[in-house]
């Protein structure tokens, strides 16, 4: 069944539709959402994601076009979620207390990283954001470079300079994490 | 890891159709209710004033209705078609109401009331026709794509 024909019967107010979207769509979010945060908000980010979508859904005019619509929201939730993180940081800096909780962070973010097997997605998590989200989107998701830019709001010329910044980025990474 | 079995019951609530048609309900009856109290109070010689604390408190519920249907949860096609036929039901005996009493108490307050009820069945039946035309689109569609 297409996402179009998915789309449709969810916005016809089909439950089992909506069922089956999630079920569709669930992992490429939850991976999209936890290659940005590096950390357990994965989670609580997802369901505001599926939440944010399941409002937006009868007011979703092209149906046919849902993949770039659902990063969208995801982007919009993960810049939220990282703008209030920075907030954080920032006053906890100003105010010369780093928290346990921090450090606690940190030694969790590294045994999560370890535990990724794959080189490619350890390594993602040493890219700038702008990078790592295009080589998620890109590599990890499938879009097209025409959804990226869509998702990014971008031209799609920045969209494929990114993508090879990245590209190049990540082989250093990489290369990095080899020789030591 | 959340799996999407989790994620869909973390979401029953907000598609719960229940919760939706009660969120239309409060906005409807709401509306309704204080429009008539109002009408009841303007037309009497000496209203209770317990009548201005019904009709705050039916003011209330309309706002709270609004205020999730648009903010907190979704309508899709079939909860529009339902939530238009609640408030045809709810407006059309309404309009009825106010304008029998306009007819037998006459005076400016008993006509606006009877005027602003008219108005209010109208937009109703209006919403009922675009919600039925929409969900007719959307049915078409379906069918297209092999549904």
């Amino acid at each position: 069944m297409t996402d179009e024909l998915l789309v449709v019967r969810c916005q016809l107010g089909e439950r089992e539709a909506l069922a089956e979207l999630v079920r569709a769509w669930h992992d490429p979010v939850w991976t999209y959402v936890r290659r940005m945060l590096d950390h357990g908000d994965a989670d609580d980010v997802a369901q505001e994601v599926w939440l944010a979508v399941v409002r937006g859904l009868p007011r979703l005019r092209e149906p046919g076009r849902f993949a770039p619509w659902l990063f969208t929201i995801a982007r919009r939730a993960v810049t939220n979620r990282l703008r209030e993180e920075y907030g954080r940081q920032e006053t906890t800096t100003a105010s010369g207390q780093v928290t346990e909780h921090a450090d606690e962070q940190v030694v969790e973010d590294r045994a999560e990283v370890m535990a990724d097997r794959a080189a490619l997605v350890a390594g993602l998590s040493g890219l700038p954001l702008a990078e790592r989200e295009i080589l998620v989107l890109f590599y990890l998701e499938d879009l097209s470079i025409e959804d990226c830019a869509q998702i990014c709001a971008i031209p799609v010329g920045t969209v494929k300079s990114r993508l090879s910044r990245a590209r190049r980025l990540l082989r250093e990474q990489l290369g990095e994490r080899g020789t030591r | 890891m959340m799996d999407a079995d989790d994620m869909i019951r973390r979401l029953s609530g907000p598609v719960s159709l229940r919760r939706r048609m009660a969120y239309v309900v409060a906005l409807v009856m709401g509306l309704g209710g204080a429009l008539a109290i109002g009408l009841l109070w303007a037309t009497e010689e000496r209203p209770p004033p317990v009548f201005g604390g019904f009709a705050v408190l039916c003011l209330a519920w309309a706002c709270y209705g609004g205020w999730a249907l648009t903010r907190r949860t979704p309508l899709f096609a079939l909860d529009r078609v339902i939530g238009g036929w609640i408030a045809v039901a709810a407006t059309w005996p309404l309009t009825l109401l106010t304008v029998a009493l306009a007819v037998d108490r006459p005076g400016w307050a008993g006509w606006a009331g009877a005027a602003v009820n008219v108005v209010l069945a109208l937009v109703a039946a209006f919403v009922l026709v675009r919600a039925r035309s929409a969900r007719a689109a959307l049915l078409r569609r379906k069918r297209e794509l092999g549904g």
